[in-house]
Formats: C-alpha cells, structure tokens, sequence
C-alpha cells in the first residue's frame, strides 16, 4: 500500500509542475504540451537501458556450473537404487 | 554463450541511447532552431513526434490484452 502511495505522490508532484509550467509560460505553449509525453518515453528508454547494462554486466559463474552438474550426477547414482527415477523430462 | 548476453545488452543500450537522443533533439532542441537549417530535412515533421509513441504505446497494449486473452483461452481449453 505505501509503495502505491510513493507512486502516486510522484505522479501528483509532476502534474502540478506541468500545470504551473503551462501557466507561467516560460516555455513556449506548444513545448510544454509535448513535455507529458516526452517523459513517458525517456522512461521506457530508461528502462531499456537498464536491461541492457544488466545483461552485459550479468555473472555466470562457470566453475559453480560444473560443481552444480556434479551434484546433480551424484544425487542421480544415489537415488535410482532407492527407487526414484530423476530422469529428463 | 555469454558472448551472445552481451551482444544483446550492448544491442539493447545503443538502441535505447539511440531513441533518446533523436527524441530529445527532436522535441527540445529542434523548435528553437531557425527553420532553414539544414539540420531540419533530418527530421520528421513535428506531427510525428506525438503520433509515433502514442501509436507505438497502442500497439503494445494491443498486443498485451491479445497475448492475455490467447494464454487464458489455452488454459480454459486444456481444463476441460
């Protein structure tokens, strides 16, 4: 419930910048109506971007892939005798 | 593997790079440049700077409700 609020007190704060802005006219009338949509797309750039750099900078771990086929191999030989089948599915 | 991750990323980055610094100019910094610039034939008219993201954003809605509505018929069907 708090997040929502977060949200939404943001969302309220920059609508009443915009409205301010529209009726001070520092800007020309025609830049500030386009501003709304502006900032909708710098988000959805931002947002891409953040998946970007998260995937180049994502950690694979290489050596933990090997231990974790490993286990994988022995928790195998150790439960088929029992009787439980962990086969490809 | 991972080679292919980080060419996708770096894919991804210098697309969304891209997007924001045409908008950017296209919107800000164009109006207030003369109107016999040169730098004027590379843009599009200012028309399409409202017309492209908001036909973009339907499409995308569009293509949310069809993908919802596909996944929950599948679903209904493989109940009964």
């Amino acid at each position: 419930m708090k997040h929502i609020v977060k949200i939404m007190t943001l969302l309220v704060a920059i609508s009443a910048l915009w409205v301010g802005l529209l009726q001070t006219s520092m800007v020309p009338r025609s830049h500030a109506l386009l501003l709304p949509i502006y900032f909708v797309v710098c988000l959805g750039c931002y947002g891409l971007l953040m998946v970007g750099v998260g995937l180049m900078q994502f950690p694979t771990c290489p050596q933990e892939a090997v231990l974790l086929q490993q286990d994988i191999i022995e928790a195998k030989k150790y439960l088929k005798p029992r009787g439980v089948d962990v086969g490809f599915d | 593997m991972e080679l292919a991750d980080r060419a996708v990323g770096l894919l991804l980055s210098f697309v969304s790079l891209s997007i924001f610094t045409y908008y950017t100019f296209w919107v800000i910094i164009l109006p207030f440049v003369d109107s016999d610039h040169f730098i004027h034939q590379y843009f599009l008219p200012q028309e399409y700077a409202i017309l492209i993201p908001v036909f973009a954003g339907m499409v995308l809605l569009c293509f949310l409700c069809v993908f919802i509505g596909f996944v929950m018929l599948k679903s209904k069907k493989k109940k009964a």
